[in-house]
């Protein structure tokens, strides 16, 4: 008998259109089962309805969501038949909950210790103990000098240490459940690894399974037993993590495979058409719900939905057989390192910080001796550490801040005064990227006047603004029609686009990527590569800011590496990627998350369909 | 494996950073108060009052007016009679009113301990009646019983305190008569030896006739005052309950067990009380100028009814002490609200 068993699972949720009645399948005939001790991922992009999983576990559905069907059963009871006070003598006892953003999941205004013991207090722990139990908890995690941790509040701890008291808190009662929602998506490369290899030392020693929900195939690979893909809300493929991983079956999880660059080589992606279906088109969705965007379906795809078949490898796809024929993408055209003009030049740049009072603070560099050229047409990659001073350098080129040192010119001009004259300079050839489309668009402003508030300021007609902000919303993959829409009414994905958008209309030469691909999916992470690689044949130049090496390996021609604020290797991306030379860039390629799947080159030798 | 020096991000608040930040916000009320004296002082000297009239007979000679006016004082320039007067504050000495020919400084603490009295009961009564108010709308939010409660808030904010006065006048004093609505005191009482707070000081001279009937006259007068400033404290505890509500550790502690009332006492009534403290604190200067008023209405001697006793006689010592206690008043109450919010949440910690 399994821990934990969910069979035939369907919620159902409001759309929001008309009324109560139009209910859509968010969850669909969801059948999954977890050994004790066992590691189960669950894999999906956002909006499959794999955050929804963890939420029908603990009994708390939001609100108008409804199970339709199904039942879960956590060792031999059924948990949605449970009262309240028997679910929450469960919850945080035999069943713990690790979540996605760290600092949020503390309390800001009670210290650490207060939390703990808060906890303890729930599992029956007699009150003379909390205190030696705390500090055993938290020395569990590796947390230094767990005694003076215990009178800090969460905003002095890091989001690392943050998630390991977390941790400590999950395992204190060494559950036989852990439900892990994406614990590592607010963190660095470093600290995202730091954070796995913790939860998987800490289910080991308590025998906990875990129920692992990520967007992140690379990140799961290593660390499951059994591995199931969402879609659209029902389970496409589910197996041993080594057979999905190695042998896809159905076409999406082939899809998500080819569509994430890889860090061993420089690929193509797969870019698959259009987007997972949101709410509304939930309901109007018939047959195999990812048939409209597969590579290799049938007319008859679309007529009937699909069961998932299957004994120890289940997937829900009638021709299974075809998945393995869906060819990777071309290679990407050749790095090119320009001999064009010198667009922009950074000499010596340097930001000091002057933390605390005007007498006695401490001056901190975050940025220190920092020099490059980049060439027209050229994408730099500037990779690094949260802290390594990435962003610090993109505020400085666009003019957001000033140097303490050093010099900027830009298109042969000195913009480092920062004055009327480098301003003009600066609108003339420059445009930024925010890094988060939420916070980067005004929400009561129309798409279409976003996309033109270039053309806006330099008072070109109406006119002249719709007709250029629809040619951008084209050539970004996006639907025309949405200039009538509000931010707001948008997905993250297209949110991002439309700022890219906004940044192109002003015919810039230079633009600046401030970590514009994190914390999207990898199909929409795909298509957004795509719309930048093909800028390259505008001729635009662009510094591209990201944590993800991946990535930057696959758009970048050049790359920097940065540490604590100083340039610690510089080169053309293949030579840095293949032979580092500074330790730390070996660090960063040691702590970004493995490739999936087999290597590349073993693929290419299938023929891509005929016909 | 990159392994980052973990303890490198932690962040403490000094004691020492804590005390600068107290000295920064001593010196910051105090140049307030300077300001606010200046203020006050020439804007009675730049209004058409002529206090020297008002204690001389109609026939008095130019001669007298001289003398008297020499005597006040007021025949020196401006900035003097300032430097003169801020020299007397810092010593406790507020002048002599001219009008009841007594020290300022004596009267002010005949009158304080009234307006202290009637003011500290009102803000209890509104913090009482915010509070819980924010917390039964949440509890029922979402059903109908959330708007006509709104409504009924709205309606207690929309009538001024003198309206609230004069209706309960009408209602519990006259119609059913069952409060007293004039004095502090019934007549036939002695007023209990101390520093004038009735409450206080009956229950300390163990007279309880006393306390009870202070704590009558009290009623009406502190409900008036009070119940104005409840409901902006119940909305703005309300939304920000509301807005708590979908934070990250709350769902995190729901998902560790704990019941509905513990989340709501123990983790999102701290978080979300220091907005409402704010509201609060900015309504408790209009609650101060309301106290004037109600002062006024039930016959309270507090400084309110001096000052306007005071403004009758264009009694300018009195008029500048009063007005410039008020205005300590806010301060010390803003202070206080300072370290409440200051207790409660720690991230204000860091200077």
């Amino acid at each position: 008998m399994s821990l934990l068993m969910i069979r035939d699972l369907t919620v159902t949720a409001p759309t929001g259109q008309r009324g109560d009645a139009d209910r859509v399948r968010v969850l669909r005939g969801i059948s999954l089962s977890l050994d004790r001790g066992m590691v189960l991922g669950v894999v999906g992009e956002s909006g499959a309805g794999k955050s929804l999983l963890g939420r029908v576990i603990a009994g708390q559905l939001p609100p108008g969501f409804a199970m339709a069907a199904g039942r879960v059963d956590f060792s031999r009871r059924n948990i949605l038949a449970l009262t309240p006070g028997a679910r929450r003598a469960m919850l945080g006892r035999e069943i713990a909950f690790i979540p996605q953003d760290p600092r949020a999941a503390l309390n800001p205004v009670r210290t650490i210790f207060s939390q703990l013991r808060e906890h303890f207090a729930h599992l029956g722990l007699p009150r003379h103990q909390h205190r030696a139990r705390a500090i055993e908890v938290l020395a569990d995690v590796q947390l230094p000098d767990p005694a003076d941790l215990l009178g800090r509040f969460p905003h002095q701890l890091s989001a690392g240490m943050c998630q390991r008291v977390l941790i400590a808190m999950a395992f204190a009662s060494r559950p036989l459940l852990l439900v892990a929602d994406e614990p590592a998506a607010a963190l660095d490369a470093a600290a995202q690894r730091q954070t796995l290899e913790l939860i998987a030392a800490q289910r080991r020693r308590a025998g906990t399974a875990v129920l692992f929900i990520t967007h992140d195939l690379r990140r799961v690979a290593g660390f499951c037993d059994r591995l199931a893909v969402l879609y659209a809300g029902a389970v496409v493929e589910e197996g041993a993590a080594a057979a999905v991983m190695s042998r896809p079956l159905h076409p999406y999880t082939r899809a998500l495979e080819l569509a994430t660059p890889s860090l061993a080589t420089r690929r193509g992606l797969v870019v698959l058409p259009g987007h997972q279906p949101g709410l509304a088109a939930l309901g109007r969705a018939s047959g195999c719900r990812f048939a409209p965007r597969c590579p290799v379906r049938s007319a008859g795809c679309a007529e009937r939905e699909i069961p998932l078949i299957g004994d120890d490898r289940r997937v829900a796809c009638q021709y299974p057989e075809r998945t393995s024929r869906i060819a990777p993408a071309p290679p990407p055209p050749p790095y090119r390192v320009g001999s064009g003009e010198v667009l922009l030049q950074v000499d010596g740049l340097g930001r000091r910080l002057r933390a605390g009072g005007v007498l006695r603070g401490r001056v901190t560099a975050v940025l220190e001796d920092v020099s490059f050229k980049l060439r027209e047409g050229e994408f730099l990659g500037i990779v690094g550490e949260s802290g390594s001073g990435k962003s610090t350098l993109a505020r400085l080129i666009v003019g957001l801040d000033r140097p303490t040192t050093g010099r900027i010119a830009l298109a042969g001009a000195d913009v480092t005064k920062g004055d009327g004259a480098a301003r003009r300079i600066r609108l003339a050839n420059l445009q930024m990227v925010f890094p988060d489309p939420d916070s980067a668009l005004n929400p009561r402003r129309r798409i279409g006047s976003i996309v033109a508030q270039a053309l806006e300021a330099a008072r070109r007609p109406a006119v002249e603004r719709e007709a250029v902000a629809a040619d951008l919303m084209r050539a970004m993959g996006l639907d025309p029609a949405l200039v009538a829409r509000l931010p707001g009414q948008l997905s993250r994905g297209q949110r991002q686009r439309v700022s890219i958008a906004r940044a192109l209309a002003a015919r810039p030469r230079l633009l600046v990527a401030d970590d514009v691909v994190s914390g999207l999916d990898v199909s929409t992470q795909a298509q957004l590569l795509a719309l930048l690689a093909r800028l390259r044949a505008s001729g635009i130049a662009l510094v591209f800011i990201s944590h993800d090496l991946a990535v930057v390996r696959h758009l970048c021609d050049r790359v920097i590496v940065m540490q604590q604020g100083r340039i610690v290797e510089a080169g053309e991306t293949e030579r840095v990627f293949t032979d580092p030379q500074a330790e730390h860039t070996r660090a960063l390629l040691a702590a970004a998350p493995p490739d999936i799947g087999p290597p590349a080159t073993t693929l290419l030798a299938i023929p891509p369909p005929a016909g | 494996m990159v392994r980052k020096p973990l303890t490198s991000r932690v962040r403490s608040a000094s004691p020492r950073s804590m005390l600068r930040n107290l000295a920064r916000r001593a010196a910051v009320a105090l140049a307030t108060l300077l300001v606010v004296s200046a203020l006050i002082f020439a804007m009675l000297r730049l209004l058409p009052a002529y206090p020297a009239a008002t204690s001389l007979p109609a026939n008095a000679t130019r001669h007298e007016i001289a003398a008297v006016r020499h005597a006040m004082g007021l025949d020196h320039p401006w900035p003097v009679q300032y430097a003169a007067w801020l020299g007397g504050l810092v010593h406790g000495d507020f002048g002599q009113s001219l009008h009841r020919h007594r020290p300022v400084a004596r009267l002010l603490r005949n009158a304080l301990p009234a307006t202290i009295e009637l003011t500290g009961s009102a803000m209890v009564i509104a913090l009482v009646l915010g509070v819980g108010g924010g917390l039964l709308l949440f509890a029922l939010r979402g059903r109908r019983a959330e708007t006509a409660l709104d409504m009924v808030a709205t309606l207690g904010m929309s009538l001024p305190a003198f309206v609230w006065g004069l209706l309960f006048i009408v209602v519990f004093g006259v119609t059913l008569n069952l409060l007293p609505f004039a004095g502090r005191l019934a007549p036939d009482l002695p007023q209990p030896p101390g520093a004038g707070f009735l409450l206080l000081d009956s229950l300390r001279a163990g007279r309880l006739d006393i306390f009870w009937s202070a704590l009558r006259h009290l009623v009406m007068p502190a409900f008036a005052l009070g119940i104005a400033f409840a409901p902006p404290i119940a909305r703005m505890l309300h939304t920000s309950l509301l807005r708590t509500w979908e934070q990250d550790y709350i769902r995190q502690a729901r998902l560790r067990g704990l019941s509905e009332t513990r989340l709501l006492f123990a983790h999102a009534l701290r978080n979300a009380a220091a907005p409402s403290l704010i509201v609060a604190v900015r309504h408790l200067g209009f609650l101060l100028g309301g106290s004037l008023v109600v002062e006024v209405i039930f016959g309270d001697p507090g400084i309110g009814s001096l000052m306007v006793g005071a403004l009758r006689h264009a009694d300018l010592p009195v008029i500048e002490a009063v007005g410039l206690t008020y205005c300590v008043m806010v301060l010390v109450i803003k202070a206080l609200a300072d370290g409440l919010a200051l207790l409660l949440d720690p991230r204000l910690r860091r200077s």
